[in-house]
């Protein structure tokens, strides 16, 4: 196929194994300007930059698969099948989730290995830096709704999500499972719309699950089965991938599934959205601004600190707030010339504080690390 | 016979003008797409040079993209547990290859290799949705 038939093409992201050279930069409409960490499995960073709006535009908001994205999609034709321990399995088709009652639920997905890329020794996985984070607005029918129509049996524990993702070679598929109660809650969703529009390819079209204030892993995208079962689902994304141990532990330390659990609600985490790392300014005002998120807590305070941690300011919370999302914080501070470092750390409702240095694990989830960008001011 | 020949010498002929013209097609209608929308992703495919790169490249970039491996910064105990993994999920790595694949991967992306640098999405700003 030549490059002119691949820009034609139906879709290029689902070609394989071109042996292009690498260029600086990469063109793909509606996502501008943002990291690439893989083409295929497609992987796209939110820049810090761009967290500056409660909403991430869709186009900026950051993009996660572990396998390849569907070939086919088709509306028209998808179902979803709702099956296990059940009264009345059920098939529905698009048409038959807009008819159920419709919520909606601003929310913060973050990837569980978000941050990934400042792990101290370096563990291996999509070498994330502050930006496999993103917030939007999800609406669909509650999930409690659609188990509520096939009666889940009492024996039903945990609730399996099966995307359409295509798995190469033989990697396990990407299956996964919630437990019952937090699929239950009135809040968790199969979302069917991202601000207002339908899903794009990307995030999952035509539905996926939404498990606000959990990793983003939890959120299947191209949802096409259900199923109740008595007990987690037993597969490669649920044990060994996306468990913590329950110790601390060291590099090289030997970690038995039994001495781990699974990686469910987010931290924590402030990360400072501007002024960029190694800018220079001039001396005078300086607004530092930037956003913090708690999972499934909400934030107590941001604090900063303009001179490397000695001393610290509360910033200014943004008024927009929801449960599950994001606040944007600001402060401001008079900058005489010399050199900054500028840290931020957020303190949720739980108690919880970002630490300065995590506790390293294997995986490299949930990284939460004070943050910190150093700036000239002349 | 000869009749047979200049029959299929003239088929031929037929069919490179064919695909000329096709090929002539295709390269004015990336010029007319080019203008309208940005021009194909570009995968990175390509693996450090090295005795295993033919090899590495077969085993990996079968199911994903080469980028992957350029941004790992690990130990060769981590890359040992890599690449038997990768091999569990699929990746064709003979028996006798296997040590030297590790050794080519833990030289190329060892823990003291500077970081990778990411590229970034071209900015269109004509593509976004309004």
């Amino acid at each position: 196929m030549s490059a002119a038939a691949l820009a034609m093409g139906a879709n290029p992201l689902f070609s394989r194994a071109f042996p292009f050279p690498q260029t600086g930069s990469i063109s793909l409409p509606g996502e501008d300007g943002m990291i690439v960490r893989s083409v295929r499995f497609f992987d796209l960073e939110t820049p810090v930059e761009y967290f500056n709006t409660w909403l991430t535009p869709v186009p900026h908001f950051f993009v996660r698969n572990h396998m390849h994205e569907p070939s086919e999609l088709e509306a028209g034709t998808w179902k979803l099948s709702v099956g296990g321990e059940v009264e009345k399995p059920l098939s529905l088709s698009l048409s038959d989730l807009a008819r159920i009652e419709t919520h909606s639920v601003v929310n913060t997905l973050e990837c569980a290995g978000n941050g990934r890329g400042f792990q101290r020794p370096q563990v291996p996985g999509i070498q994330w830096g502050k930006g496999a984070v993103s917030t939007a607005r999800f609406s669909g029918p509650r999930l409690r709704d659609v188990l509520q129509r096939a009666g889940v049996k009492s024996s039903g524990k945990h609730i399996m999500f099966r995307g359409l993702d295509e798995v190469p070679g033989k990697v396990p598929p990407f299956i996964r499972s919630i437990p019952i109660e937090k699929a239950l809650d009135s809040d968790t969703l199969i979302a069917t719309h991202m601000n207002g529009a339908p899903l794009t390819k990307h995030h999952g079209f035509p539905a996926r699950a939404l498990v606000p204030g959990w990793i983003g892993a939890a959120s299947c995208k191209w949802l096409t089965e259900i199923k109740v079962l008595d007990s987690e689902f037993v597969g490669n994304f649920m044990s060994p991938g996306y468990r913590l141990p329950n110790q601390p532990i060291k590099p090289g330390d030997s970690l038995k599934p039994e001495d781990t659990h699974p990686v469910t609600s987010l931290n924590v985490k402030s990360v400072i959205s501007g002024p960029l790392d190694g800018s220079a300014l001039k001396a005078g005002r300086v607004s530092v601004h930037g956003t913090a998120w708690a999972g499934e807590a909400d934030i107590a305070k941001v604090e900063i600190s303009t001179d490397g941690g000695s001393n610290w300011t509360p910033a200014i919370l943004g008024h927009e707030q929801a449960r599950y999302a994001w606040r944007l914080w600001r402060h401001e501070f008079t900058a005489k010339r010399g050199d900054y470092t500028i840290l931020s750390r957020a303190t949720d409702t739980q108690g919880r504080v970002q630490p300065e240095t995590p506790a390293w694990n294997p995986s490299g989830y949930l990284y939460n690390a004070v943050d910190e960008v150093k700036i000239h001011v002349a | 016979m000869l009749r047979s020949v200049t029959t299929r010498m003239c088929a031929i002929g037929i069919l490179l003008a064919l695909a000329v013209l096709v090929w002539a097609q295709e390269e004015k209608a990336h010029v007319i797409m080019g203008l309208q929308s940005p021009p194909p992703i570009r995968f990175q495919d390509t693996l450090p040079p090295g005795a295993l790169q033919a090899k590495a490249t077969t085993a990996c970039t079968e199911c994903h993209e080469a980028r992957i491996i350029l941004q790992q910064r690990l130990s060769k105990a981590a890359w040992i547990k890599e690449v038997d993994k990768m091999i569990k999920w699929g990746a064709v790595v003979d028996a006798a290859d296997h040590d030297a694949l590790v050794d080519y991967l833990s030289t190329n992306f060892a823990v003291d290799q500077p970081p990778y640098e990411a590229p970034r999405t071209t900015t269109i700003k004509k593509v976004l949705p309004k």
